[in-house]
């Protein structure tokens, strides 16, 4: 009984510790870094059929390509009508969570018709949103 | 025998300024630079802004982070182009932004025109080959 309290102990232990590595891991990023979406704006209605660009506005922080381990850095994600992934792990890639590793600051994108929101979201070298996570207001856009 | 000094000398130049070249970072294809935010002709009262950076079909980098289809930007401030084919010089009015920053924050400029160009420039602060720049707009400070 005490040797499995013990080990009982000693996993949660380590569980403990792993789980503060995994924090640990999570690249810094200032207090103040700020990102939004420049365009287009929050309620903008579009044309259908016409692909529109889209800016990403980023204050207070670099962007580097992923693979690039460089301090106050990251790269642009673009969530297109999906909330906020779990901000402890990589990024999903698909078609709502479009990443931008090449270090690009604007792309261009075409959605069906409806109403549609974006988002977007830093993540490091490793594709792992920041510690605190540096992401934009949600916006809503209606192509018709 | 001068005259094969002559032409050793001249050969030498010749190869040196050659290498030069060589070592310029190829252009990211179709890429265009461009200034997002202020248009040109804009009057900023106060003289306080924020530069929107822009750049289309190539990634920013980090200084030092040689990649392929990147670059930093350089923000020109009243000054025209530098040569393409040495490192942009570093001082007030060619600020550079090799933390991979793709916004600017000018707090003094003095009432008056002004004018703004970005250059982009590879790793090594070099400009591209061809070089990528944006137009040079002008903007105006009221008297305060």
């Amino acid at each position: 009984m005490k040797t499995m309290i013990r080990t009982m102990t000693a996993c949660l232990m380590t569980a403990v510790l792993f789980s503060g590595v995994a924090v640990a891991d999570r690249t810094p990023a200032p207090a103040n870094a700020y990102l939004y979406v420049g365009w287009p704006n929050d309620g903008e209605v579009l044309p259908a059929n016409r692909p529109f660009r889209v800016w990403f506005g980023l204050r207070n922080l670099g962007v580097a390509p992923k693979g690039a381990n460089v301090p106050n850095t990251g790269h642009h994600h673009l969530l297109i009508d999906t909330d906020l992934p779990p901000l402890d792990q990589e990024i999903p890639s698909d078609r709502n969570h479009i990443h931008f590793g090449a270090g690009q600051t604007e792309t261009t994108i075409e959605l069906p018709r409806g109403t549609h929101t974006l988002q977007l979201l830093m993540g490091d070298y490793n594709h792992v949103p920041h510690d605190p996570p540096v992401y934009s207001r949600k916006i809503t856009v209606y192509v018709r | 025998m001068l005259i094969r000094t002559v032409a050793v000398t001249v050969l030498l130049a010749v190869s040196c300024t050659m290498a030069l070249a060589v070592e310029r970072t190829p252009a990211p294809k179709d890429a265009r630079v461009y200034i997002i935010w202020p248009p040109d002709g804009a009057v900023i009262r106060g003289g306080k802004l924020w530069v929107r950076m822009g750049v289309r079909n190539a990634g920013v980098a980090p200084k030092d982070v040689c990649m392929p289809n990147t670059g930093h930007h350089h923000l020109l401030i009243d000054t025209d182009l530098p040569p393409f084919d040495e490192e942009i010089i570093s001082d007030r009015q060619h600020l550079h932004f090799g933390g991979g920053q793709t916004e600017a924050r000018l707090e003094d400029l003095t009432p008056g025109k002004h004018t703004l160009q970005l250059l982009l420039a590879d790793c090594n602060h070099v400009p591209h080959d061809p070089p990528l720049y944006s137009n040079k707009i002008t903007i105006t400070v009221p008297p305060y």
